[in-house]
Formats: structure tokens, C-alpha cells, sequence
């Protein structure tokens, strides 16, 4: 996991302990939660700022949460909270086409747990071997972009249609153009207006026909 | 302290997104337009992340040859969109940037 371990290294050279970055990432585990956070907090911005941004970059859990709710409604509710617990990006991409393919539904939720299991122990060793060896690794080495890298991965699959395309593109250069504004209140500005023009988009298309 | 409050807070609002449906409430219950909307929620948070990452350095806004971040992060995204894998991505951005970054001096 060279995310999980940019993300130890970069809570870190934020300014946090790595006892923090750590418990911050065994209690969120969220890669993108946990950047932001990070940062927020090192910065010392206020806990509402930091806990609203984390809030805005994990709204897509929503809707993974929604696609992923006919699927296991039949079990009982501690594997359910158990799900939610381990529900990321990866995890989520890789298992949902499976869910979504006919017949027998009963043990599928194994592979969920199984893949989501994986995932987490992987992912907190690589923080904390991250977090640990943060201050060894030189700058030069511009491990920080592997951050943007990561990001880059999961953003190229999430387009898939002219309307994705145009969220992602108006989001993007919002984000460019409110940067100045504090505490990476850009981000939420961005989005949201990434969000309302993809929706425009959609509601005209749906108009037309 | 207030550091613990933030991480709690960060912990607790995670937890809540992921569980909303899940465990609390019947998707089908939520109007067909709000579902809609969340489905654009990956591209435009990512994109709004991943711009300024590649076009903002330490001096502002930069789109020529003397930032390698922007063309390595360009090189990126076409090696995820053709080989579809996380892995090739990473690495193909990694290595332009380090080349570019070595070429330069």
C-alpha cells in the first residue's frame, strides 16, 4: 500500500505525532480523510473546520453506503456495522460488480470482509511504518505526489460519463481559482459546484428526451 | 486536546457517511434526485483535489515545462484510463515525475 504509507509520512510532516496519525487512522480509516485532517490539524484550524472538510471529502461514502444496502439488508446488524466500518473506495470498487451479479446472496458478504479485512491490516502498517519513517525519507524523493497519485488512480474510473466529465472539470478549476481561501475551504467550493453543474447536466439530458 | 476532539469528530463523521444506509436508513426512501447528485460526488471532490496538486506549486499557478508535476500527473491519468489498474498509474506518474524532475536538474 504506497498510499497507506505516503499518508503515515504526510500526517506527519503535517505536524502531527505519529501516535496521533495513528489513532487518527485505525478510528477513520479514510486515506483522504486522514490527509485532510491531517493537515487541518496541524495547522491548528478549528475542530469544526477539521471535522466538516473530512465530512465534505467523505460524502461518497453515502453513496457507496446506498449501493451497498439491498445487498446485505439480510444480515444482522454487527455485520452490518462491520461493513460500514470497512467500507473504502477499494474495497467497495472491487467487490460491488460482484454483489450486483445474479443469484445466491446469502455468503457474499465473506468476500466483502475478506477483501476489507486485507485492506485494513495493509493499510495500518503502512501508515505506521509511514508515520515512523516519515522524517527519513528526503524531500527530494517527492514522495507527496504519490498522494495526488492515488487520487489520480480512483478519479480516472469515477468518469464515466460527459456529465462526470464536466463536474470533474468545473470542480477543478474552482479548486484553482477560490485556492486562496482558508482552511482548504476551496475543496467544499469546488465540489459543490462540480456536483451542481454534473446535475444540470443530467437534468437537461433527462429534459431532452 | 482539542487535537482528540478533531480526530473523534473526523472518526465519528466517517463512520456515520459509511453507516448512513447501511445501517440506518432504506436508500429507497431517499428522493431519485438526491441519489443522483451523489453520484457526482467522486469526480467533483477528487478533481477538486487533484488540480490544484498538479497546477498550484509553492510560487502559484504553473502549466509550463518548469513544473513536471502537471505533465507527470497528465501521464497518469492517460496509463490509468488505457491499463485500468491503480499500481501501473502510480508508478507511471512516479517515474515521469522523477525523470523530469532528474532532467531538469
Amino acid at each position: 500500500m504506497p498510499f497507506g504509507f505516503v499518508t503515515g509520512v504526510a500526517s506527519v510532516s503535517a505536524g502531527m505525532t505519529p501516535f496521533e496519525s495513528i489513532a487518527l487512522s485505525v478510528l477513520s480509516f479514510s486515506g483522504i480523510a486522514q490527509l485532510i485532517a491531517a493537515q487541518l490539524i496541524a495547522a491548528g484550524a478549528p475542530v469544526i473546520v477539521t471535522v466538516s472538510a473530512a465530512f465534505v471529502v467523505s460524502l461518497r461514502f453515502l453513496m457507496y453506503s446506498a449501493a451497498m444496502a439491498p445487498c446485505v439488508a439480510h444480515l444482522p446488524l454487527r455485520w452490518r456495522l462491520a461493513i460500514s466500518y470497512l467500507m473504502t473506495d477499494q474495497t467497495f470498487a472491487a467487490t460491488i460488480r460482484h454483489y450486483e451479479a445474479p443469484g445466491d446472496k446469502q455468503h457474499r458478504h465473506w468476500r466483502f470482509i475478506g477483501s476489507g479485512l486485507t485492506l485494513f491490516v495493509s493499510w495500518q502498517a503502512a501508515v505506521a511504518f509511514g508515520a515512523l519513517a516519515g522524517a527519513l525519507v528526503p524531500a527530494s524523493w517527492s514522495l507527496d505526489f504519490a498522494v495526488t497519485l492515488s487520487f489520480i488512480a480512483l478519479l480516472v474510473p469515477a468518469v464515466r460519463s460527459r456529465a462526470d466529465f464536466a463536474a470533474a472539470v468545473v470542480a477543478g478549476a474552482v479548486a484553482l481559482v477560490s485556492a486562496g481561501l482558508p482552511y482548504r475551504l476551496s475543496l467544499v467550493v469546488a465540489s459543490i459546484a462540480g456536483i451542481a453543474v454534473g446535475m444540470a447536466l443530467e437534468l437537461r439530458k433527462e429534459a431532452r428526451k | 486536546m482539542s487535537v482528540w476532539l478533531a480526530i473523534l469528530g473526523v472518526a465519528v463523521s466517517t463512520f456515520l457517511l459509511r453507516a448512513s444506509f447501511i445501517v440506518f436508513a432504506d436508500p429507497h426512501r431517499f428522493p431519485r434526485r438526491f441519489r443522483q447528485a451523489l453520484a457526482f460526488v467522486p469526480p467533483a471532490v477528487l478533481a477538486a483535489i487533484v488540480v490544484p496538486g498538479l497546477l498550484l506549486t509553492s510560487t502559484g499557478f504553473d502549466m509550463t515545462g518548469a513544473n513536471p508535476r502537471w505533465i507527470a500527473g497528465l501521464l497518469a491519468i492517460v496509463a490509468c484510463a488505457r491499463w485500468r489498474n491503480v499500481i501501473a498509474g502510480i508508478a507511471t506518474g512516479m517515474v515521469a515525475l522523477w525523470l523530469l524532475q532528474w532532467a531538469m536538474g
